[in-house]
């Protein structure tokens, strides 16, 4: 479970970059 | 709500040199504080969207106008709105989460409780902006929840400052979610594998990747308003060559699955109510967390049934028209399995379990009304009439908020250490269940007869089922301070809850003291 603990970071840092993604990707089919 | 928990003397560590009174919620890191923060939000938001629902139903209660101009009108239906959906159904939920993740998965606390506080203490400063909007030059917004150009490119300040309110929602909910997913994958205890994991930590960890694959498109949307707004740009304005039509098909991308984001919640805590009072296992739990994830994948590709009027091609709305439908399947099994828990169980009937089978019946009508207008030439007739309004008031009230009933009733004595007045707790339900019944019913009636949504003024004729609407809007709305009367109740004191509280309870949760301790789960338990 140790392991699995320190993994939060990178879990929590490609769900965000997914979010931020997709809030660009709204924006830039606005732009078509 | 974790005060008295600190009053019975559980694990006071965390007093020790940390802030008091007031700073000691606006820095706390602690779930179950936070929690706490995040339900009394929600009632509060509560009785103010509920106090402009009120008003809304006196103005209504005959034709012509008695208390309110059709601007102000305008403003209360389209604030009640917003504030019922994202400062009352989804903080509650959020409360839920924070409590009982951490607790029914045996972690000690969210993954990122720094994060966790931000999460929360960013959303009264969205909620003030809204309220205070109704101060500003111009009133508050009036374009409707949904923030349809060019209503909404048209309106005062205040209509910047709901954009601006919306992005601290949706940036709160982003970040609840993070940390909820990440909890849930990498906090739970040894042996607790995926399929193991209570109900509604399953429906949250949906709940959560919907929100993620949503918010950040109510993100774009809303900042392409504000720049066609302040920044001349023509996204949505049809005389600088933009389409309002696609704000429509974008902020429907994201409020489809939104009507999932505020009901898969309820179903888990229905799914972890229902066992608990038939004092069975829950029945197809497999067959539960499939359809969850069903519903979720669905809620992406129906988002046009909501715009069967804009003239799409036939083909098109086919398209919505079966894969709407296509949902029933999914929550239809859902149903069938709460069914199947109770059948032949040994069912008491105390208040959680009440608003339960409540839920069970009466969300049914809405989902059933929902595959009422799924039919694409039914929802061309229909299509904002009152029948719209009845059906998703069947929904998020009789579904969302009776779940969150519920689920309160459920954990407060594992929240307060104490039992809540069962009594008082009945008679909440009756009259919420009565009263609810009261005011959306008729609602169909005057639906299927032509009432348009949004009016401050109607015909006469109909007249009558507004009356009633009306009368039980009242009811309904002042039992509340029943339930409010219940919470304070029971935090104040009342009967001693045991560890377990209900007899037919599982979970890790109900092994830890009542009130739950300040710290729990610091030594991650082993589930076998």
């Amino acid at each position: 479970m140790v392991d699995k603990r320190n993994n939060k970071y990178r879990t929590a840092i490609l769900l965000a970059l997914f979010a931020l993604g997709l809030f660009l990707f709204t924006l830039y089919n606005g732009l078509q | 709500m974790s005060d008295a928990a600190h009053a019975h003397g559980h694990h006071d560590e965390h007093s020790h040199g940390h802030p008091t009174g007031i700073m000691r919620w606006l820095t706390t890191t602690n779930h179950k504080d936070i929690g706490s923060l995040y339900l009394w939000f929600a009632l509060i938001m509560l009785f103010a969207a509920g106090s402009m629902a009120l008003l809304i139903r006196a103005e209504l209660f005959q034709p012509g106008l008695q208390l309110t101009n059709p601007d102000f009108f305008n403003q209360l239906t389209t604030m009640h709105g917003l504030i019922m959906i994202f400062g009352v159904i989804m903080p509650a939920f959020s409360g839920f989460a924070n409590w009982q993740v951490p607790l029914m998965l045996g972690a000690p606390d969210m993954a990122f409780p720094r994060m966790n506080n931000w999460a929360f203490w960013i959303l009264p400063v969205a909620g003030l902006l809204l309220m205070t909007s109704f101060f500003l030059p111009g009133g508050a917004v009036a374009g409707g929840w949904t923030m349809y150009p060019p209503l909404f490119i048209q309106g005062g300040i205040s209509y910047d400052l709901t954009i601006l309110a919306v992005h601290i929602m949706g940036l709160s909910s982003i970040m609840g979610s993070i940390n909820i997913i990440t909890t849930i994958l990498n906090m739970r205890a040894p042996g607790l594998t995926l399929m193991k994991m209570p109900l509604f930590v399953w429906t949250w960890l949906i709940t959560a990747y919907l929100l993620i694959a949503t918010m950040p498109v109510l993100a774009g949307a809303v900042t392409m308003l504000l720049t066609d707004r302040n920044f001349g740009t023509h996204f949505f304005n049809a005389a600088g060559g933009g389409d309002p039509v696609m704000f429509q098909h974008i902020f429907w991308f994201f409020a489809h699955p939104e009507v999932y984001i505020l009901i898969l919640p309820a179903f888990g805590i229905v799914s972890q109510v229902i066992p608990t009072f038939a004092r069975k296992p829950l029945f197809g739990y497999a067959s539960m967390v499939y359809a969850t994830a069903s519903i979720a994948i669905l809620s992406f590709i129906v988002w046009a049934h909501h715009m069967f009027t804009v003239g799409m091609p036939v083909a098109a709305q086919l398209f919505f028209m079966f894969s709407t439908m296509l949902i029933a399947v999914p929550t239809g099994v859902k149903v069938f399995n709460w069914v199947a828990t109770m059948w032949r169980g040994s069912m008491t009937f105390e208040t959680p379990m009440l608003f339960a089978i409540a839920f069970v019946c009466l969300f049914t009508i809405g989902g059933f009304s929902g595959l009422v207008l799924a039919i694409a030439p039914v929802d061309i007739q229909l299509h904002d009439t009152y029948y719209v309004v009845a059906h998703f008031h069947y929904v998020l009230v009789s579904g969302a908020l009776f779940a969150i009933f519920s689920g309160i009733y459920y954990w407060l004595p594992k929240w307060t250490g104490h039992m809540y007045d069962e009594t008082l707790g009945k008679w909440h339900f009756w009259l919420s269940v009565i009263g609810m019944n009261i005011v959306f019913f008729p609602m169909h009636f005057l639906g299927l007869a032509g009432m348009p949504r949004r009016i401050p003024d109607y015909a006469l004729q109909f007249t009558e089922f507004n009356q009633i609407a009306t009368v039980g809007a009242f009811l309904f709305g002042f039992s509340q301070l029943i339930f409010l009367a219940v919470v304070l109740k029971a935090i104040k004191g009342g009967a001693k809850a045991t560890d377990q509280v209900w007899e037919g309870a599982e979970g890790l949760e109900w092994t830890v003291p009542s009130p739950a301790p300040y710290h729990t789960f610091e030594t991650a338990p082993v589930v076998k």
